[in-house]
């Protein structure tokens, strides 16, 4: 026994000697690409031509708390990276991309983004969650990166206090002000009379709570009764009992700000108990993946679609990964959604370089500021950012999935 | 036990470390502790200061769990209690920082010595469900803060980073300055615990855990000692909270739920149970394994392709299998495995 343990602690010993050589040995910033992603990492390994790779930095959820929506969208960046490379890259020079799990998980955040942004040198930065791109807003405002993340929170819209964050789709809070001013209408249109009554069934997260202030405003201001807050418990496996507070309540109207697995199960939970009340998904839920997972209970649902999986901009990516054989696991639009926020990031990459400037997080920021309207293919109304305005995108269209698929019940809305 | 040394004087018998082996090593760490931020870059300045604020709160819990003997998975509430009390005084009154976080762990103090309250009826399972629900009053708290006046985050003001009107900003940059702020007080912290386990209130913690019937018939006081513990333990979580909370700028509930709790408590068993620089050790561990185990693959993504697709699940995998190897091979934590390399080489090449 005593000879087995010394063993053991050597061998650890020896192991995490190797380790430490290794780590260091990875240190030196010409890294190859960290973003192979399962999709054959060919990123960035053709010799540029016109001068060292751009590099890119991003973080993705592939096995945290919101992976189900989180690996479509990493998909959906990767590959347009290999897209842009394939097709020549910025200015001739070529794009590498930077990129790891962080596992939904704020301090692995944190870590990663000190790590590519001091280490490989990043320009600009691609982020996912609310908590921690709101947790590393005082560090991207300190280091000048331009950061582009799928969290689409009110408070990172203001460029007086964070000026280095950009949003390419209406805030949540938009959302849910567009997604209550159709659910007002629809309500007339059924021609019932009186007022709705509200509820919201959430991700009981930063990411869930953080709409749901504004919307409240805008419900009380339209005469609606208080709206009733019911978080989803993470990793719940039944939702009957929120279903059934919410039942009590008496809402007709539910407004999921979650992702597609624990939407899909309120689906099932609201079909199993026959409720009558209309499920309204904010951008994470209104997907393909929740007609995937809730099937035929999915049918009616409505949901708020920032980024369009139609328009040629959509098509362009789509046939992309059909060509390539990229699995997303049939999520479309949020495939699209992540290779759409890429775009724009490079666009403004691309555009300081034709205008000369040399690429840093400063020149790209104004360029983003005074560059004018972004177009992605029709996936999203054009894109504006100014110097008073990091909220790109005001308008979205309402979505209803009839027969398995989403399809366009109104013309583009926007909350102001 | 080293033969040769003989104590001649009283002083010489107390002392904390008799041996100049032992005081070599120390003004060998301190040297290396002292010249690592004038080399190291942001990344690793990161790290560190994350190691450091860990093992703060990892001897903190080890003075509970270690030495006392009583269960806590509820020390990522206490943490939080650190952190959201510092944050409101440096929000809401302009206080700086220098008197937010000495108010902040006396603070935590108070509230892990009444979430310490059950300990006097509870033992072992039952203590711990009863600190879990600790942790789950003080998150909902926090998650449905209304009562607080908290939004979802708090973001703290950079003029309350400031010492007695040194503002820290002026110094350098945030890690570097922060980088002798956290290894400061760990410094401090160990000096104090390693010195407690010398005191009548710590024999009198190591007596409980050891046997607390036995304890209370030799004239110890349960109920008054097991709440001193809980409480100087917490003084430590909120001491490490409070410190996340200015360090970082900015905190939010997530940083501090169950699973923060359970990784504490996964630290000081790496690390080793009733050990001071074993919670350091673990502490380290566990915030450099998936940062080394990322390295690794960035590094040799070149011979193995797509490993980069796999290195999630094996971070995942990594970190149970860290804690089961562990419990098999070295159940006494990282300090023992320290301790049978030293005993190696001192007997060698005679193996007893």
């Amino acid at each position: 026994m005593r000879n087995e343990r010394r063993r053991f602690t050597l061998l650890a010993l020896v192991l995490a000697l190797a380790t430490l050589l290794a780590a260091c040995g990875g240190q030196p910033s010409t890294q190859p690409p960290a973003g192979g992603g399962g999709t054959g990492g060919g990123t960035g390994g053709e010799t540029p031509s016109g001068g060292p790779p751009i590099k890119i930095g991003a973080i993705f959820d592939l096995t945290g708390a919101t992976a189900d929506v989180g690996t479509p969208y990493s998909k959906g960046q990767i590959a347009f990276i290999e897209w842009k490379n394939a097709n020549g890259g910025v200015a001739g020079r070529q794009l590498q991309l930077v990129s790891q799990d962080y596992a939904y998980e704020v301090p692995r955040a944190e870590e990663l983004y000190t790590q590519f942004v001091t280490q490989d040198g990043v320009v600009v930065f691609s982020g996912w969650g609310t908590g921690d791109t709101e947790a590393l807003k005082g560090k991207i405002t300190e280091d000048k990166i331009p950061f582009i993340s799928a969290s689409y929170s009110a408070a990172l819209a203001n460029p007086a206090e964070t000026p280095y964050n950009f949003l390419v789709a209406p805030t949540y809070s938009d959302q849910l002000i567009i997604a209550m001013k159709w659910a007002l209408d629809d309500w007339k249109a059924k021609g019932k009379s009186g007022l709705p009554k509200f509820a919201y069934l959430i991700n009981d997260s930063p990411f869930g709570r953080s709409p749901l202030a504004d919307g409240t405003a805008f419900a009380r201001a339209n005469g609606v009764e208080m709206p009733l807050e019911v978080p989803s418990p993470r990793g719940a496996t039944d939702l009957t009992p929120q279903l059934t507070q919410i039942r009590d309540y008496g809402a007709n109207y539910v407004f999921m700000q979650n992702v597609s697995s624990p939407a899909a199960l309120a689906l099932k939970n609201a079909k199993s108990l026959g409720l009558d009340i209309q499920f309204v998904c904010l951008n994470w839920c209104a997907n393909e993946l929740l007609i995937k997972l809730a099937g035929a209970d999915a049918e009616g649902v409505v949901g708020a679609v920032p980024f369009s999986p139609e328009g040629e901009g959509a098509q362009v990516a789509l046939n992309f990964a059909k060509e390539k054989g990229i699995d997303y696991g049939g999520a479309d639009s949020t495939f699209v959604q992540g290779w759409t926020a890429m775009s724009i990031l490079v666009a403004g990459i691309e555009r300081t370089l034709k205008d000369g400037k040399e690429l840093t997080g400063e020149n790209i920021k104004n360029t983003f500021e005074t560059m004018g309207p972004i177009d992605t293919g029709g996936v999203t109304p054009p894109v504006i950012f100014s110097t008073t305005d990091h909220a790109g995108a005001k308008a979205l269209r309402m979505f209803r999935v009839e027969n398995g698929k989403w399809v366009a019940i109104t013309d583009f809305i926007s909350a102001r | 036990m080293q033969s040769g040394t003989f104590h001649t004087s009283y002083a010489g018998d107390m002392a904390l470390r008799p041996y100049w082996v032992q005081r070599l090593r120390i003004a060998l760490v301190l040297v290396v502790v002292l010249a690592f931020p004038w080399f190291a870059d942001r990344y690793w300045l990161n790290l560190a200061n994350t190691i450091a604020l860990a093992a703060i709160g990892a001897i903190g819990l080890n003075i509970l769990v270690g030495y006392t003997g009583q269960i806590s998975i509820g020390h990522g509430g206490f943490l939080a209690v650190g952190a959201y009390t510092a944050g409101l005084l440096a929000v809401r009154l302009d206080m700086p920082m220098w008197i937010t976080v000495p108010v902040a762990s006396c603070v935590t103090a108070l509230v892990g010595a009444f979430f310490g309250l059950p300990s006097v009826r509870l033992k072992g399972l039952y203590l711990a469900i009863a600190t879990l629900a600790a942790q789950e009053i003080i998150i909902w708290l926090l998650t449905h803060g209304k009562l607080l006046g908290i939004g979802e985050s708090l973001t703290l003001p950079r003029a309350a980073n400031n010492l007695f009107g040194i503002s820290l900003a002026d110094l350098g940059n945030n890690d570097f300055v922060f980088y002798w702020i956290t290894v400061g007080c760990l410094i401090l912290t160990v000096i104090f615990v390693s010195n407690l386990f010398r005191s009548r209130t710590g024999r009198a913690f190591v007596a409980i855990r050891d046997q607390d019937i036995a304890a209370q018939v030799i004239g110890v006081d349960l109920f008054r000692y097991k709440l001193l513990a809980f409480a100087t333990s917490s003084f430590f979580a909120g001491l490490a909270g409070a410190l996340t909370a200015h360090y970082r700028g900015i905190i939010s509930w997530e940083r501090f739920t169950i699973d923060t709790s359970i990784l504490y408590l996964a630290m000081i068993i790496i690390g080793g149970l009733g050990s001071v620089s074993g919670s350091i050790y673990g502490a380290a561990f566990m915030t450099l394994l998936p940062a080394l185990l990322s390295n690794l693959a960035r590094a040799t993504s070149d011979v193995v392709p797509n490993i980069n697709s796999y290195l999630p699940y094996i971070q995942q995998g990594a970190f149970g299998l860290a804690i089961i190897l562990f419990l098999i091979f070295e159940p006494e934590g990282i300090v023992k495995m320290w301790r049978n390399v030293k005993d190696y080489f001192r007997l060698w090449p005679f193996s007893y």
